[in-house]
């Protein structure tokens, strides 16, 4: 019992200057609804907790990464081969990363399809969506950073894309690579982008994105209102679902190290600028189905270029899938809108097809 | 009668729980601390080595003298001529990829193996090298040498 | 062959038959030829080239001064003989000369001009492509004949009125050494000419006649890789060779040892050709002693070792043949370390018996060396099985670079004949072989360490998820009473 005690007094002196009791009843008046969808709720808890570890151990690789073309890939392998765990440190970045954009997109087609961005959670929605964009800049700017072969020309590939926007293409993509080609001022640039940009963006956005939910809590599933009292079943946020959402914590750290230590990230060989491009060239799996879209795409579609065509369209989607909270007038007004389904069902489809397209294509 | 046995057996499995999660916990924080306290103590081995590397001060490499550096995982040999010139080569000899050496009796590199000789410009004069040695350039800033590949 | 024999003979009663007559007919049958009449009975220079021309095979062919000189040989007036009309050019000058000669011998003048000689010509001072040059003026006489300037020793004098000449030679290729006369006077091939053998080996046996080609050229016949079936030529024939006593299989031994192999199979300039060993114009075989020198010029260090080895002496005292008693001559093998040691290939047991001190100490280094390739394997096998399972494994590999060095200069050491030194040499081998074993061990190590440190975090991790379910369980049956 002594060291029960010894928990209250540590309790009661951070209570005193934080208010934790406000906060601990706050959380437990939060409920969380409990029905079918509830496993949805979780993919928001495992994309944050992917985030911290994603922040941790970068903050780990800075400590001996150098963010330079002579050195990158030598130091990164000096990490893998080196630096004791430093093998498990970068495999859990690389592997983490992934999972942390795949379990976004779940968490984000959860979202679209429960209606949980409708009013009064557009912002959340929209945060929601620039985190996504986000994280995959995170992905294409720490692919170049173990500057292996792959890498670069992947890096070549992708910043070639902007070019072919009209008028502001050329300047975009002088803005991404730091001058005309990808060299070591591209490097620099990402790493600076990965490191230092990118996450001061993400924090804010990320702290938006946690208040709202905290402040406007989960979203209920479409017919939770119509629902009698009775059947309404809920648990408290605190301690129910936060418990729950440690369980999954555990197991979801537990698969990321089972991954680093069976499956250690590959560095491949050191990129040679002058080098032909090797055959084979992909991007992160998460960008494969703008890829492989883009490679079907004829090269001349009528008038425009096809790329340019298939730039728009991925503009043009992704401001449509942005503005959803905006195009969903059914949902406002309390009726089903079936086409809205339809076409998530159609763009998830796509993915995935043009995903599996892209990995099997040579 | 049924309500206070029920209640400490309740109270016992709970601080049984209580106690079982202090040591998984206690354990996997050991588990995560270890490797993390392992990671940031810096490794006894030099830093990395690059196409790009720093062998040392060039006023610390006596005149007629060598040194030998890596060079990714291959060996080089780094050379200080009479006259104070620096000198850089592939230390893999072309015949049968034998480490080199400097002679500085001779003034000549030398491979052990088969008394095959270059010169100090690398290429091959005596004995079975097929082909002269890679030279690599070398740059000195501020005293320090860098060998560029 | 014999039938080369038998053609040769018969060649040579030709020869002869069809020379008699022409010496007897030239003595006492007058010319018809105008141009040569009247140069006969005139005085001095004049009369040279006609006493010098009655000799000479065109002469007795028949052939008039007129062919080339021009002019009418018919007419016996001087005036209209040597007039320009008549095509009278006088003295022909320079490469006028060879052309001709070239009007009857058009394929060897167009050899000659593709030859180092055609090729080198300056056009000025003195005509190294002319016919004149080698074969003389007005008394050329047939090749086999003894007096021809391109017969047998004569040849050789011929070719060294200007190869000898060093202040002649700088005018066309300043390195090139005049020293070829010096050198073949001392070799078997000089020496057997000079004492009018004129089947040995004269200049043109090697280098060729008219299509001479520079030895960097490899169309020449003492192109490096042509030199074994060049000397294969004489020395490959059983019966051409018979009279000097010498075996004729040298070419097939070299075609097959491993220098033989080099040089024709893979094209490798640097591996020795026949000239290596024997000298080029000075070809003899080496002396005994000298094996080890003649080997050492790229054997260098096992040379070395060899001569301070205490084999040295005793081969001398033996007159044993230095390397080749071991590594034979012309058929060397690539050596293997079955020629150490006690066994059956082994080389050492030709002379030590018996569990003497060389005996004994054979075997010891043929099981050092034995030991010290499990070893190599073990750390190839360690450091393989550590990359497999991705380890990153490129220091131990840097390191076991050395191996190979530490392989070679072992199998080298054993020329000392010195069980101390080489074992010196060998102990270092296995320094680099152990600590790439460690290494690669350690490697395959830290590959289950990881899978047991998992293993254990897994543990914890799961008591915790099992403890928090059922704490879990029991907060909810709480808040439901």
């Amino acid at each position: 019992m002594g060291k029960n005690s010894v928990n209250r007094k540590v309790y009661g002196w951070l209570d005193e200057r934080f208010k934790l009791d406000d906060l601990i009843n706050f959380m437990k008046k939060k409920e969380v609804p409990l029905y079918r969808g509830t496993i949805w709720y979780y993919f928001g808890g495992i994309t944050l907790l992917l985030f911290i570890i994603q922040v941790v151990t970068g903050m780990l690789l800075l400590l001996y990464y150098k963010g330079s073309s002579e050195l990158a890939f030598e130091s990164v392998r000096f990490i893998s081969a080196k630096v004791k765990f430093g093998w498990l440190i970068r495999s859990i970045h690389s592997w983490s990363a992934n999972l942390m954009v795949l379990s976004a997109f779940i968490h984000m087609f959860s979202v679209f399809f429960t209606k949980a961005y409708k009013k009064p959670r557009e912002l959340t929605w929209y945060s929601g969506f620039l985190l996504l964009v986000l994280a995959m800049g995170f992905g294409f700017t720490g692919y170049l950073l173990p500057w292996n072969e792959l890498s670069l020309f992947a890096t070549k590939v992708g910043t070639d894309i902007p070019k072919t926007i009209p008028l502001v293409g050329g300047f975009i993509m002088n803005l991404l690579r730091g001058g005309e080609e990808v060299s070591g001022s591209t490097l620099s640039r990402f790493f600076g982008f990965h490191v230092a940009l990118l996450p001061g963006i993400f924090t804010v956005i990320l702290a938006l994105h946690l208040v709202l939910i905290q402040r406007q809590g989960m979203a209920a599933p479409e017919n939770w209102d119509e629902l009698p009292e009775s059947r309404k079943k809920k648990i408290p946020f605190f301690p129910n679902f936060l418990l729950r959402d440690l369980l999954i914590w555990l197991i979801i750290i537990n698969v990321l190290s089972v991954l680093a230590v069976f499956f250690p990230w590959d560095l491949g060989t050191k990129a040679d600028e002058l080098a032909p491009a090797p055959a084979g060239i992909k991007p992160e799996w998460y960008f494969l189905f703008m890829f492989q879209t883009l490679k079907i795409i004829p090269a001349k579609l009528f008038v425009i270029d096809g790329e340019v065509f298939g730039v728009m369209l991925f503009s043009i989607a992704g401001l449509l899938w942005f503005l959803v909270p905006l195009m969903d007038r059914k949902t406002k007004s309390g009726e089903k809108s079936y086409w809205l389904i339809y076409s998530g069902i159609f763009v998830i489809i796509y993915i995935i097809v043009f995903t599996i397209v892209g990995f099997i294509a040579k | 009668m049924n309500e206070i046995p029920g209640y400490t057996e309740k109270s016992s499995r709970r601080d049984f729980l209580n106690y079982v999660l202090s040591i998984g916990f206690f354990g996997w924080i050991v588990a995560i601390l270890y490797p993390l306290y392992s990671y940031l103590v810096p490794p006894k081995s030099p830093d990395v080595d690059v196409s790009n590397i720093s062998i040392g001060k060039a006023s610390e490499i006596e005149n007629n003298s060598s040194k030998m550096f890596k060079m990714g995982n291959k060996p080089g040999i780094l050379i200080k001529t009479k006259e104070g010139e620096l000198r850089a080569f592939s230390a893999t000899c072309t015949h049968l990829d034998c480490t080199v050496q400097f002679n500085k009796e001779e003034n000549l590199i030398w491979c052990a193996c088969h008394n095959g000789k270059y010169d100090l410009n690398g290429k091959n004069i005596s004995g079975p090298p097929p082909s002269p040695l890679t030279p690599f350039n070398i740059n000195v800033q501020k005293d320090e040498i860098y060998i560029l590949k | 062959m014999t039938n080369t024999v038998k053609y040769n003979k018969i060649l040579i009663l030709l020869i002869m038959l069809i020379l008699n007559p022409a010496v007897i007919l030239s003595q006492e049958i007058e010319s018809k030829d105008a141009c040569f009449n009247c140069h006969a009975i005139t005085e001095g220079r004049l009369k040279t080239p006609a006493d010098m021309f009655k000799s000479d095979i065109h002469f007795r062919k028949g052939i008039s001064c007129a062919a080339c000189h021009g002019g009418d040989s018919k007419e016996e007036d001087q005036d209209k003989s040597m007039s320009k009309s008549a095509g009278f050019i006088g003295i022909p000058q320079g490469l006028q000369v060879s052309k001709i000669c070239a009007k009857c011998h058009s394929k060897e003048f167009e050899t000659l001009s593709k030859s180092v000689h055609g090729q080198s010509s300056t056009g000025t001072g003195l005509v190294i492509n002319s016919c004149i040059t080698c074969h003389g003026i007005h008394n050329i006489i047939p090749v086999k004949s003894q007096g021809s300037k391109v017969n047998g020793a004569n040849i050789v004098s011929t070719c060294a009125n200007c190869h000898n000449n060093a202040s002649l030679m700088k005018k066309y290729n300043p390195g090139l050494k005049v020293d070829q006369l010096e050198k073949y006077k001392t070799s078997v091939h000089g020496q057997k000419v000079f004492s009018g053998d004129s089947k040995a080996a004269n200049c043109a046996s090697c280098h060729g006649n008219h299509d001479i080609k520079k030895v960097n050229d490899p169309n020449a016949r003492v192109y490096i890789t042509n030199i074994p079936s060049t000397c294969n030529k004489c020395h490959g024939d059983a019966n051409y060779m018979r009279e000097y006593k010498i075996p004729t299989d040298q070419y097939e031994k070299f075609r097959k040892s491993v220098h033989g192999i080099a040089l024709l199979e893979k094209g490798d300039l640097n591996a020795p050709s026949c000239n290596k060993c024997h000298g080029d114009h000075g070809a003899s075989p080496p002396e005994v002693e000298s094996i080890s020198k003649v080997c050492g010029t790229c054997h260098v260090l096992n040379s070395q070792m060899f001569q301070e080895s205490p084999h040295k002496p005793a081969f001398d005292k033996s007159r044993t043949h230095e390397c080749s008693a071991c590594h034979s001559n012309h058929e060397i093998n690539k050596p293997t370390d079955e020629m150490l040691g006690t066994g059956e290939k082994s080389v050492c047991i030709k002379c030590h018996k018996d569990n003497d001190k060389g005996f004994l100490a054979a075997g010891m280094m043929k099981n050092m060396i034995d030991s010290l390739l499990k070893d190599v394997e073990l750390a190839n096998y360690f450091i393989n099985a550590a990359e497999q399972k991705g380890m990153d494994v490129s220091d131990s590999k840097f390191e076991a670079n050395d191996i190979k060095k530490v392989l070679i200069t072992s199998r080298t050491s054993t020329h000392y004949g010195d069980i101390e030194k080489y074992l010196n040499t060998i102990n270092e081998g296995f320094k680099i072989t152990n600590k790439a074993k460690i290494d690669g061990e350690e490697a395959v190590n830290e590959y289950y360490f990881r899978r047991l440190g998992l293993g254990v975090s897994t543990i914890f991790i799961t008591i915790i998820c099992i403890t928090l379910y059922f704490k879990l369980k029991k907060i909810e049956k709480k808040q439901k009473t």
